[in-house]
């Protein structure tokens, strides 16, 4: 694999593994350090990648591995970073909207993380990367049932999780 | 519309819908006319909605690409399997052993192709050849002679070459500097039996002592028979049949030591 192929091949692919080290990481700055690390260990290897079924599984497998590894390293420094996600939120809405959308942004963005890690992968890859249960199941290695269940625990949770904060704030 | 709204959510939250189906309900709730009982599913979708817009900042892929650049520069000149090192290696140590053979040859073959050398003994061969002899001087051809004394080995052509003018050149002097020069290359095949058979052939007395002492000085015992013939010569000058005796002597001497 030469550097035009590796490019047209996995350059592509990079947004959604950016996406996904910060969807664990929670900060810009480290998301793209994880996102470079992964892009140069799939470079100096890329005279293997031919042998896999699936490039995009394998990278996709490799950042989660990676984002999990420097978590556990860090021991969960939490470093939040709320503005860009502020920034996309504000197009064209009231500021009084605004806010009220931000603490909506801001609490389900909590409750994604309160997921356990396995939920929340595979939730985001479902429902931000809009990826089939059998491309799950090339990441995973968890069968296309076992996805589904998870999947839809992963919703529920969330939902049940928003509604109970609204309720709590709005009885409050 | 909102039925399928309900309807498409529960199936939702069972994990039972399409990709397709997915698209719609995060379409449906980035829309602004939401009915207030469903507006508490709205974050979810919008959450996910917002987080795909997220993408590396442009800083983070110029630098990308720029490391990709610098490593692919640098992998061309990576030997990455241990066969192609091995074979390079191999190559180097094969090359160096060319170089080697080559510098060898080229060092031994130095004397012989030197260029000084080369024409010194070219000019020498035009001068001293036996047809040119009416066209050059005497002189020149001594000059000629002479130039052997820059060579550091000789051939067979040019001890022949050398021969000849001691044999044949009309001039004495000429004659007298081929029997010098000659002497330096008395360990040459030929010269020292070329100068003992000269003894019957010279004439002139002045050669004659010369080839003499020469052949005393290189102690050629060989010569004792032609020297002996020569001092029995009657019609060979006096001096000459002296000397020629006194060389007998010597040669003898040397011989048989008492």
């Amino acid at each position: 694999m030469d550097v035009q192929a590796f490019k047209q091949r996995i350059l592509p692919v990079q947004g959604r593994l950016f996406r996904l080290a910060k969807l664990f990481l929670r900060n810009r700055e480290e998301a793209e350090d994880a996102l470079q690390e992964v892009l140069m260990r799939l470079w100096t290897n890329r005279q293997e990648l031919d042998t896999y079924h699936s490039v995009e599984a394998l990278a996709v497998r490799m950042t989660k591995n990676l984002c999990l590894d420097k978590l556990k390293a860090h021991s969960r420094q939490k470093m939040d970073d709320a503005a860009d996600m502020l920034e996309i939120t504000a197009e064209g809405v009231s500021p009084y909207r605004q806010v009220e959308l931000a603490d909506s942004a801001d609490l389900m963005r909590r409750l994604m993380d309160e997921l356990p890690d396995q939920q929340k992968l595979i939730l985001h890859l479902r429902d931000v990367e809009e990826y089939s249960f059998e491309e799950i199941e090339q990441v995973t290695g968890l069968s296309v049932n076992n996805i589904r269940v998870i999947v839809s625990r992963a919703r529920q949770r969330l939902r049940e999780g928003y509604v109970k904060a609204n309720n709590y704030e709005a009885g409050y | 519309m909102k039925q399928d709204i309900d309807e498409l959510l529960e199936r939702y939250y069972e994990g039972e819908t399409s990709l397709a189906e997915e698209r719609i309900l995060r379409q449906f709730f980035q829309g602004d006319n939401i009915p207030a009982h469903l507006e508490s599913h709205a974050a979810q979708f919008r959450h996910f909605a917002d987080a795909r817009k997220e993408h590396p900042s442009m800083v983070f892929n110029n630098r990308l690409a720029e490391k990709l650049n610098q490593s692919e520069a640098g992998t061309v000149r990576r030997l990455t399997t241990w066969s192609l090192r091995i074979a390079a290696g191999v190559a180097l140590l094969l090359l160096g052993f060319a170089g080697g053979l080559f510098y060898d040859q080229w060092r031994t073959g130095e004397p012989a192709t030197s260029p000084v050398e080369a024409t010194s003994a070219l000019e020498m061969k035009k001068v001293l050849a036996f047809e040119q002899m009416p066209n050059t001087s005497a002189s020149e051809r001594i000059q000629a002679v002479n130039q052997s004394y820059e060579l550091s080995q000789v051939d067979q052509e040019i001890t022949q070459l050398l021969i000849n003018t001691l044999n044949f050149d009309a001039n004495v002097n000429v004659r007298l500097a081929a029997c010098q020069a000659l002497l330096r290359f008395e360990n040459e095949p030929g010269v020292r039996e070329a100068l003992i058979q000269s003894l019957s052939i010279q004439t002139d007395p002045n050669v004659q002592i010369n080839l003499i002492e020469s052949l005393v000085a290189i102690k050629e015992k060989r010569a004792v028979d032609q020297i002996q013939r020569l001092a029995r010569n009657q019609q060979v000058l006096d001096v000459v049949r002296v000397k020629a005796e006194e060389g007998v002597n010597r040669l003898a001497g040397h011989n048989s030591p008492s």
